[in-house]
């Protein structure tokens, strides 16, 4: 598959990491003023995945952001002020000041799903979604983000299990950042890549250097093409590290400094930046113009959000129930008579082609040293793993 | 929000209680279970300790002031801090124009209802409580009907929702006497105490004016009760008590090491009348209009001599008791009536009484009866005296008893000779006490 | 009209609305081929097809998560718990991304979970619970436990059309024991709204699904003995009906609360409470309530009958409610 990208978009995934980071320094700063209220949390170092990925999204795709997605936010249209307003709990914010952080979405827009805190459960969400889009025609994607320590929880295999027996349109790109809050990756998973999960649902996987945004892209791109001609969820792991504590209360001490130290090495901005000069595509005024324009937007966007008040008391009591102004309506794409009967109308009989054996008392061991190989060494590698060139690792008879 | 401090019931049959002392101040701060204010009842006086530790915010009921039971008398706030003491001081001057806690919520709360009512009567005649529900109460309050003349015909003689409606409906049809509620006209009003000639007689020269306090308004009542009650009649007789002196000071302090506690005289005249009134029970009855009710268990009331007035406890089941199980009894409810940690049902139910004038010195008293008792035991001094035995002149140990009895139930030939036994035990002590 | 079962009613339900509205899908463990552990879904694979009646691997989390997904595109979908026991797999999902989807982001989430619950079938501990109250403590949500077919059908209909997430309970007991002529068309009941199913005098019984039976087998008893009972089903545990229950204790002034449910945390507390806070001086005597043991479901009969409130139960309650 050619995925390639113009110097236009080059610069608008320079635009969106910039826009993240910097709009990420100025929470801190907001934190500190006493201005955000609750947590704080930083994608620093993470900016290439969120952006990478969402950016090989189309306008009809849906997406579900985790909490240290805010490039994917900004990429589908969200700006910074949806995000200050978010943090410091303003009327204006997508929410009006019932939830916090990441925590919105838009269903007739932007096709964003809002994340709940509880990990895991978005991937089974977001199933639902890609087979919705699916049964009504449309053609979509569905991407969501989840952790390291995410992929730990029954949620996920549920969801990515069920996304599988229904090979519904749906990419998990899974974020390893290293740390689970404080717990190191190898005690929340015994496998060095996490796309080796994939195998156990019988779907394609990708590893790639969650670093280089270019790179991010083009996995995101070719695995969101792949699904949406349908074959299946597909999982990507982004390698790459949270540069900053949990949250704003966490120093990160239990990171050795030599693990920051390599990784700030790979900062994926001053990567990109470094290789949009050496691949020719911008000047140093193509730079000074994007950052200024950052600038002027967030500083735009700052003043809006604090000058937005508190939400009224009152709203705390509205909006338990839908019960009027039910607005979502299902976009059909495809003509409804094929749902419905008699057209519908099936043979309720499985047709069953494996009967589910084994060679008669033949015994196969699956030794654990040949799964998870790598060969991790960090660099931009773009390597597949896919079910259809499964090595068949040993196989013995023994007989009675 | 404050909690809510409440004239506790004392007994099943008390309904009002007066506030005898604050022991805090408003502003002050009350730890829980401490002690914060004392209060007088018809049968018992107690020290009330707080519910809730805080700051005391508000005294609603002032010293002197009588009030039913479950009435907030203050308010402790929890959180509150200590406020100035000038503060205070204002704050009881006029404690009922300090504006009741009301809460801020729109709709009348169940409670905002009771509380412009006329209090209904929680309880009848004799103060039994009245058992009806909120229904029947509410209903009772906006036709102004007053539930002590109406019968209960529900579980437990609870006035149901029938009965309010069948006492509506029988006003409803009936020539309405009139809208003023009666009076419940059994309650036993309160005896006025009288003086016995006119005021303007009484203030002369210089004096100073002390109101008597609600025990001794109360010990009053009753004595004014029990003399035009009951025709007393007093028998005396003289006990040699040599023998008890005897076996007293031999084991006294045997007795006080091995069991710690006092060893005193008042239990052998218990146990000499336990076995008086087993011999002759019509001494341990009441009388009940035309009704000679005999007890059959044996409580023996005795008079406790405090600084502030006299209480009677009662050592229930003395008939059951052991002498050291009588001794025991005697001495905690003497000492729990000084500190006022008695219980309402400690001084109630006594079935005969014994009073001590002797104590404090009198040769020989002439008590009154302790309502409903049939009889009361006066003990004198016990002293050395000069006494004839077999016509020559010893000194013994002597006391004389006194029974003053209540000539309605019994005649001087039964009370002499429950003397007679109560002596002839004492003098001839018999019972090893260790 | 004619004579259909508890059972074939739901069943009519889903046929309906699936030949109303092609938003509307179904999905759960042996929905399809098999047609449902109780059958209740069964011919809807042959009539709708593969994509509109999805059976799922064993994934309770999966099957809600995916429900809640496919709502926000707008379908209707229709979950089924094998049985309402396994609910708790997927509490998740339902108490904090369903019910707090609309109140936090204005999301709406219109799907129905329903499944089999409640007792006397002998099914032990995992297979006969009613698990309501885990949900009626959850805003956000809709709880509904009809008592009769009607009730059921019209009930499911009005779930299926609500914009909330509506948890639908099936008592399994009255699945096939229990028959009512229904109307052929189309009718639904509201959620929310209680019904009285006997108008008396003497005291209120409130209650819902099998109960409701119980508690009529007790009225008519009772009856007999000159105690004449208002009976008030519920249908819609949340929300709460307020209105008809305390229209109905104003009537009688005594209240009588019975549920198949546990007792410490059951709806008769937030009854009482509701009771006392709002009619209090109605009340001419104690609430009362009669319950199941606060124990997990038994499995053996003489410990199940034990376990399940019955006609004696709400007879005794009720006669000395009756004499206070």
């Amino acid at each position: 598959m050619k995925i390639s990208l113009t110097r236009e978009q080059h610069l608008e995934l320079y635009y969106y990491m910039r826009l993240n980071r910097s709009l990420e320094e100025r929470l801190v700063t907001l934190f500190r003023q006493n201005k955000v209220v609750g947590g704080l949390y930083s994608s620093l170092g993470q900016e290439a995945t969120s952006v990478g990925t969402a950016y090989a999204l189309e306008k009809r795709d849906w997406m579900a952001p985790m909490i240290r997605n805010v490039g994917a936010l900004l990429v589908k249209g969200y700006r910074p002020r949806d995000i200050f307003l978010q943090y410091m709990a303003r009327y204006d914010s997508p929410t009006h000041g019932k939830d916090g952080t990441s925590h919105f979405g838009d269903l007739k827009e932007r096709h964003v799903i809002s994340p709940i805190s509880m990990l895991g459960d978005l991937i089974p969400v977001m199933t639902g979604v890609a087979l919705a889009g699916r049964y009504l025609g449309q053609n979509i994607v569905a991407m969501t983000w989840i952790g390291d320590g995410g992929t730990s929880t029954g949620a996920f295999h549920e969801g990515m299990n069920f996304a599988a027996t229904q090979r519904a349109p749906f990419v998990c790109v899974v974020e390893n950042n290293q740390w689970a809050y404080s717990t190191p990756v190898r005690r929340q998973v015994p496998i060095r890549n996490l796309a080796d999960r994939a195998r156990a649902y019988g779907i394609t996987s990708y590893i790639v250097d969650g670093n280089d945004v270019v790179a991010v892209y083009r996995v995101a791109k070719e695995a969101v093409e792949r699904c949406r001609a349908g074959e299946g969820p597909i999982l990507i792991e982004t390698k790459t590290m949270r540069m900053k504590g949990h949250a704003q209360h966490d120093p990160a001490e239990y990171v050795p400094r030599e693990m920051f130290e390599y990784w700030q090495a790979r900062d994926p901005i001053a990567r990109y930046e470094k290789f949009l000069t050496r691949q020719g595509l911008w000047t140093e005024q193509d730079k000074q113009q994007i950052l200024e324009r950052i600038e002027r937007e967030i500083a735009e966007d700052l003043a809006f959000a604090e000058s937005s008040p508190f939400p009224p008391p009152e709203l705390a009591e509205q909006g338990v129930y839908c019960e009027e102004g039910y607005e979502v309506k299902p976009e059909w794409q495809r003509p409804i008579e094929e749902v419905m009967p008699p057209k519908a109308s099936v043979q309720a009989v499985w047709q069953v082609e494996d009967f589910g054996g084994i060679a008669e008392g033949a015994v196969e061991v699956i030794e654990a040293a040949a799964a998870g190989a790598s060969d991790g060494t960090g660099r931009s590698v773009l390597r597949r793993t896919s079910p259809r060139k499964k090595k068949k690792l040993s196989a013995r008879s023994k007989g009675r | 929000m404050p909690v809510d401090v409440i004239m506790p019931q004392m007994g099943e049959s008390i309904f009002e209680g007066t506030i005898t002392k604050w022991l805090k101040k408003p502003g002050q701060r009350v730890e829980r279970d401490e002690p914060l204010f004392e209060i007088s009842t018809d049968k018992v006086d107690a020290e009330i300790p707080a519910p809730a530790s805080g700051i005391l915010k508000e005294i609603k009921v002032r010293e002197g002031e009588t009030v039913p039971i479950k009435t907030v008398v203050a308010l402790i706030d929890p959180d509150g801090t200590t406020t100035s003491a000038a503060e205070p001081a204002q704050a009881e001057e006029k404690p009922a124009e300090m504006p009741a806690p009301t809460e801020a919520r729109p709709e009348p709360a169940p409670a905002a209802h009771a509380s412009t009512a006329a209090p209904q009567p929680v309880s009848g005649e004799d103060g039994r409580r009245i058992r009806s529900s909120p229904l029947v109460r509410r209903l009772a309050r906006e036709h102004n009907i007053d539930l002590t003349t109406i019968r209960g015909t529900g579980a437990g003689g609870r006035i149901s929702k029938r009965d309010i409606l069948a006492a509506i409906e029988a006003r409803a049809t009936a020539p309405a006497p009139s809208a003023a509620p009666a009076q419940p006209e059994a309650a036993p009003a309160p005896l006025r105490l009288e003086a016995a000639v006119p005021r303007e007689r009484i203030y002369f020269g210089r004096y100073e004016v002390q109101p008597l306090s609600v025990m001794r308004q109360r010990i009053a009542e009753h004595m004014v009760l029990s003399k035009r009650t009951s025709p007393h009649v007093y028998s005396i007789d003289e006990v040699d008590m040599s023998r008890v002196v005897e076996v007293r000071n031999q084991a006294k302090a045997e007795f006080e090491r091995r069991f710690e506690t006092k060893l005193t005289f008042m239990p052998f005249f218990v146990r000499a009348c336990v076995e008086g009134l087993r011999a002759f029970p019509a001494l341990n009855a009441s009388l009940d209009g035309t009704n000679l009710v005999l007890h059959r268990e044996i409580n023996i009331g005795i008079a406790v001599a405090l600084d502030w007035g006299l209480i009677v406890p009662v050592v229930k089941h003395a008939e059951e008791k052991n002498f050291l199980g009588l001794q025991r009894a005697i001495n905690d409810l003497a000492e729990r009536a000084r500190t006022k940690k008695l219980k309402p049902e400690e001084v109630q139910e006594s079935t005969f009484s014994i009073t001590n004038p002797g104590v404090f010195g009198g040769l020989m008293g002439l008590p009154i009866i302790n309502q409903p008792n049939a009889a009361i035991l006066g003990v004198g001094a016990i002293q050395k005296r000069p006494v004839v035995i077999h016509d020559a002149i010893a000194i013994r140990s002597m006391v004389y008893l006194t029974l003053s009895y209540d000539h309605r139930i019994v005649d001087g030939a039964i009370a002499h000779q429950f003397i007679g036994k109560v002596k002839s035990i004492l003098e001839n002590w018999q019972e090893n006490i260790l | 009209m004619a004579q259909v079962t508890f059972l074939e009613a739901i069943r009519q339900a889903l046929f309906e609305e699936m030949e109303r509205d092609p938003a509307v899908v179904c999905l759960g463990e042996d929905i399809g081929v098999y047609g449902g552990a109780f059958k209740v879904t069964a011919g809807l694979l042959e009539r709708f097809g593969w994509e509109r009646v999805i059976d799922t691997p064993i994934s309770e989390t999966a099957i809600v998560g995916a429900a809640v997904g496919m709502s926000y595109l707008g379908l209707r979908p229709v979950a089924e718990m094998q049985f309402m026991d396994f609910i708790a797999c997927c509490f998740n999902q339902i108490t904090n991304f369903a019910a707090k989807s609309y109140y936090r982001w204005g999301a709406p989430v219109p799907i129905v979970i329903r499944g089999p619950s409640g007792g006397g079938v002998h099914g032990g501990p995992f297979h006969s619970q009613n698990p309501e109250m885990y949900f009626v403590h959850t805003p956000g949500l809709k709880v509904v436990y009809p008592a009769t077919p009607y009730d059921a059908k019209g009930l499911l209909k009005s779930a299926i059309r609500d914009n909330n997430p509506v948890l639908f309970f099936e008592h399994k007991f009255l699945y096939r024991r229990i028959k009512e002529e229904i109307p052929a068309g189309d009718y639904t009941v509201p959620l929310g709204k209680a019904v009285v199913r006997r108008q008396g005098r003497d005291l209120t019984i409130v209650t819902y699904a099998a109960m409701v039976h119980t508690c009529l087998e007790a009225a008519e008893q009772l009856a007999q003995e000159g105690v004449d009972v208002e009976l008030v089903d519920l249908r819609t545990l949340l929300p709460l009906d307020r209105e008809t229950i305390l229209q109905s204790v104003r009537k009688t002034n005594k209240l009588l609360v019975v549920h198949e449910d546990t007792k410490t945390g059951g709806i008769a507390g937030e009854i009482a409470a509701l009771v006392c806070e709002n009619a209090f001086e109605e009340l001419d005597g104690p609430i009362l309530r009669v319950t199941a043991l606060d124990t997990p479901v038994p499995y053996s009969p003489p410990l199940e009958e034990r376990f399940l409130p019955n006609v004696n139960d709400v007879i005794r309650a009720a006669r000395e409610l009756a004499r206070y």
